[in-house]
């Protein structure tokens, strides 16, 4: 039975310490307790557990707007977070886990202010069929949580951008995201803000348990664990690198014929790669293959790896140009 | 479904198999596969992976949630189930065939569980 309720708010808005906090509030909360955390990021994609950041998030256009990718260790699709989005995170333990009592906090919340939420299927919270919070949830040992999305005024033209599928062709094991028809809460309530919405919550939290809420302060020595888990969430390995093996084809036009990079990806780093094209100098563009492989799959090392081609004439260093071009703007 | 009586168990509600004096096969119980739902993904470890006993080995994702999978045993991962890959299914349909990981090179192990003492564990978290 839940005896303390907490509330604890992210006071930064970087993503990876925003996830370390949620983390480290998930393997000390103690029997009886439930804490709820709110939290922000600014421009991010957070992909689930086991997705594939390449299938699920133009990679390339993210990072040339300075935003981030996350990796979430609960499941499920890709979301698209700004400032205009609060996220939620309910950790309790296994024992005082109770869903539709979690979702009632976010429901009364929103009632509060007029607004007729449902929950739909298992991970939705609607209102007029339209999907405003996506909900996701994760258990290790004893403890568990659920955490989701709120959209109260999310840029909704950096959605579409960032997770509209590539062109490319992706091969990749994993999950898949849904789409959805997702709406802002400032379309319901032009009004609302996040500040607002915090306030709401926090209220409705107390309310909806009928127990008081107290602040969660965070112990003296918080620190160190949080910045090894910060800079967990920020590696390389934890969010390209430990997912399941894939193979993509890169395709393009270019003024002197048609190629078609094909790699192999596993653990984030190319293990093989063919390149096709009908190109005059077919031999030069199939030699650059071996520049390739052992390469990690990221644009700016795959970049690099090209440079260290051979070049003999103008033509080929005019390939060579636009290769690389073409790979940083596919985006 | 009866728990296999050959097999051992931990709290965390992870089976286990000896394949030989250092050698195991581990996976999910019919108990943690009924509670998780259908599956959609196993996040298989790596083989080369070091365990650690009572510390995660892998994860899997089902329709309501991800959850870890706790390793029973210290040691290395030597083989994966790879069809698990492409068949999360298996474990819901089989979780006694469907193992997830070979571990050897045993260096410590979780307190093991017969069948009786496991379901008399089971009958405690219904």
């Amino acid at each position: 039975m839940i005896t303390d309720l907490y509330y604890c708010e992210a006071t930064g808005l970087l993503p990876y310490r925003n996830q370390a906090l949620e983390e480290y509030l998930l393997r000390r909360v103690q029997p009886g307790e439930l804490i709820l955390y709110l939290w922000q990021n600014q421009r991010t994609v957070v992909i689930g557990r086991n997705q594939n950041s390449w299938q699920e998030c133009r990679v390339e256009l993210l990072q040339q707007d300075q935003g981030y990718l996350a990796r979430r260790l609960s499941g499920g699709g890709a979301v698209f977070h700004d400032l205009g989005n609060l996220n939620f995170t309910f950790i309790t333990t296994d024992a005082d886990y109770h869903l539709p009592q979690q979702l009632a906090v976010i429901i009364n919340a929103l009632a509060a202010i007029g607004i007729k939420a449902v929950k739909s299927g298992r991970n939705d919270l609607l209102i007029a069929d339209r999907k405003f919070s996506g909900n996701a949830f994760y258990k290790s040992g004893a403890n568990r949580y659920h955490h989701g999305t709120i959209m109260v005024d999310v840029d909704m033209t950096d959605l579409g951008r960032y997770l509209q599928p590539s062109a490319d062709k992706l091969a990749a094991k994993g999950v898949n995201s849904v789409r959805s028809r997702v709406a802002n809460l400032a379309e319901f309530v032009p009004e609302i803000t996040v500040e607002q919405l915090k306030k709401l919550l926090f209220h409705s939290l107390g309310d909806t348990y009928g127990l008081p809420v107290q602040e969660f302060l965070l112990p003296a020595d918080a620190g160190q664990k949080l910045a090894l888990l910060t800079e967990r969430y920020a590696n390389w390995q934890w969010i390209y690198g430990r997912q399941a093996d894939f193979d993509i084809q890169l395709a393009h036009r270019f003024s002197w014929g048609e190629i078609s990079l094909n790699l192999q990806i596993e653990q984030g780093t190319i293990a093989n790669a063919v390149i096709y094209s009908d190109a005059m100098d077919g031999e030069f563009i199939a030699s650059l293959a071996p520049f390739l492989s052992g390469c990690r799959y990221d644009t700016a090392a795959m970049i690099d790896s090209l440079q260290q081609a051979v070049i003999n004439n103008r033509q080929q260093a005019v390939i060579i140009d636009e290769l690389s071009t073409w790979l940083q703007k596919r985006g | 479904m009866t728990n296999p009586s050959d097999y051992k168990y931990v709290r965390s509600h992870e089976w286990l198999c000896y394949v030989d004096d250092d050698r195991v096969r581990v996976g999910i119980t019919d108990f943690a596969q009924q509670a998780m739902g259908d599956l959609v993904f196993v996040n298989l470890p790596i083989v080369g992976d070091m365990t650690t006993a009572g510390e995660p080995l892998c994860d899997v994702e089902s329709v309501k949630s991800v959850e870890d999978i706790f390793a029973p045993v210290s040691g290395e991962v030597t083989a994966i189930n790879e069809e698990l890959m492409d068949h999360p299914e298996l474990i819901n349909a089989a979780p006694y065939d469907a193992w997830i990981a070979e571990i050897s090179h045993i260096t410590d192990t979780e307190e093991l569980l017969d069948a009786a003492a496991y379901e008399a564990v089971c009958a405690e978290e219904e």
